[in-house]
């Protein structure tokens, strides 16, 4: 008796609501702990890649052989080399059609890399939302779940004419297994969230910068031709 | 990447942490951090012991008969044993609710008058009766104190209840000291009520005498048992005693 209750315990001899709560918590952290792996792991990836590419692209190489290669690569393009592919592709095929007027072709240019740069950007920032969701609302369901457990902790107290804190204080107890849980699922999610947006951030100001440098590359070589 | 591999890995990782946590907590690793709840609060520990004089005068004299006895018949012994059983088992509750870690002023019952009633009674009869006959009466003894035994249970509760409202309702003055003590007389009639109040030895301070009178009058009404026999054996007139042990002077 005079060992502690265990929090197992307390976990399995929890109403049903309270139990309700804590496993819907239990599956927010889960989901949210896969997210934060993935989206570590796929940010990390698009981040090395950008840098590869880069490296790549200022090498000195000829442009219209990068994109080959990228054309026959197995894999789907992202990042900057789904900017740069989507954007010379225009370039190139404006550039076969006779009398394109260079500024109509750069803005053709343009828009394909835009619509290619808010398609990066929607890829980098998925499950971003999922994150915030748990991160802001679990500690409330958990919330839930304690108010729940208190209330019928106290509600059989009252029928107890012997009211002791040892009465009450299991009830209690369990039901702030529930807030644990809830701050535990937010606690990283809030975190990851932080981190990961700003270094969504980061990348995408990357992705704009190289944007401009290659509009402006193609801006010459357009200007140059005609 | 692979998306869907990436996935896989990811969720594989997520379990990984889920299941350190779990185990973390499973093997109760903070289990010395929930033992600091121990710790007694040192200065609200007020003892309040309901006693009854006449019935604890009772027995001492009956003590004072045994020991002047020199023979006992054996039955007697066994039941002297038994008795002996349930008292220490009464001393059990009374350190069970002794260990209650509430601030709320702990409870200490003496042994309460039934029991001791009964017992005494049938050690005059076994020491008249002639040897034969104590033997009969051993018997009738046994039965009685095991009915004392529940029917002792349950006046214990009222008794416990009593105590816990008289408890509630006292406010200890500023002047109350470690030490001192003031036996009241009660006076109920059957429904509960309170009728009368008498201090029976003071305990030298009136503010301290006061706020035990009052904290009887304040609960106006007792529960009792229902059983007119047993109101009237126990209930009718009791005394309470009214002695903090635990103030901080």
């Amino acid at each position: 008796m005079n060992e502690p209750l265990s929090i197992v315990d307390l976990i399995l001899n929890a109403s049903i609501v309270v139990q309700v709560v804590m496993a819907i918590l239990i599956m927010a952290s889960l989901a949210s702990w896969v997210m934060i792996f993935q989206r570590g792991f796929a940010l990390t990836a698009i981040r090395n890649d950008a840098a590869e590419f880069e490296i790549e692209f200022w090498s000195g190489k000829d442009l219209g052989l990068l994109y080959k290669e990228l054309d026959e690569q197995e894999s789907d393009l992202i990042g900057l080399e789904n900017i740069f592919s989507s954007g010379f592709k225009e370039f190139s095929r404006s550039r076969q059609q006779e009398g394109v007027d260079p500024d109509r072709l750069m803005q053709n240019v343009q828009r394909a890399m835009r619509v290619a740069l808010s398609r990066e950007e929607e890829r980098l920032e998925t499950h971003l939302t999922f994150l915030a969701t748990v991160g802001s609302t679990s500690p409330y369901i958990g919330l839930f779940g304690t108010v729940w457990g208190i209330m019928n902790s106290f509600r059989g107290l009252a029928t107890v004419n012997q009211a002791s804190l040892s009465v009450v204080a299991p009830g209690i107890s369990e039901a702030l297994v529930a807030t644990a849980i809830g701050l535990f699922a937010a606690i990283p999610a809030v975190i990851a969230y932080n981190r990961f947006s700003a270094q969504v951030e980061v990348i995408l100001n990357r992705f704009e910068a190289f944007t401009d440098e290659f509009s402006s590359i193609l801006y010459r070589a357009s200007h140059k031709g005609s | 990447m692979d998306s869907a591999a990436s996935y896989t890995i990811a969720f594989l990782f997520a379990i990984l942490v889920h299941g350190i946590v779990a185990a973390l907590i499973a093997t109760n690793w903070n289990q010395n951090l929930i033992k600091v709840a121990d710790v007694k609060p040192y200065y609200i520990d007020a003892t309040v012991i309901a006693e009854n004089p006449y019935t604890a005068r009772k027995d001492r004299e009956s003590d004072h008969r045994k020991s002047q006895r020199d023979k006992k018949i054996r039955q007697h012994r066994l039941d002297e044993a038994d008795f002996r059983k349930t008292q220490a088992r009464w001393e059990e509750e009374k350190t069970q609710q002794k260990e209650d870690p509430a601030p709320q002023p702990v409870i200490e019952t003496k042994p309460e008058p039934e029991k001791s009633v009964e017992e005494p009674k049938v050690d005059r009869e076994a020491v008249r009766s002639s040897f034969e006959e104590e033997l009969s009466f051993a018997v009738i003894d046994e039965k009685n104190a095991r009915k004392a035994v529940t029917d002792d249970e349950k006046a214990m509760a009222y008794v416990a209840q009593i105590q816990r409202e008289i408890i509630q309702n006292w406010s200890r003055p500023p002047s109350a000291r470690n030490g001192m003590q003031a036996i009241l007389r009660v006076h109920l009639v059957p429904t509960g009520e309170v009728v009368d109040v008498k201090v029976e030895e003071t305990s030298g301070n009136d503010a301290f005498d006061r706020s035990a009178v009052l904290a009887v009058t304040k609960s106006e009404r007792f529960v009792v048992p229902a059983d007119a026999m047993r109101f009237e054996r126990d209930f009718r007139e009791f005394t309470v005693l009214f002695r903090p042990d635990d103030l901080r002077l």
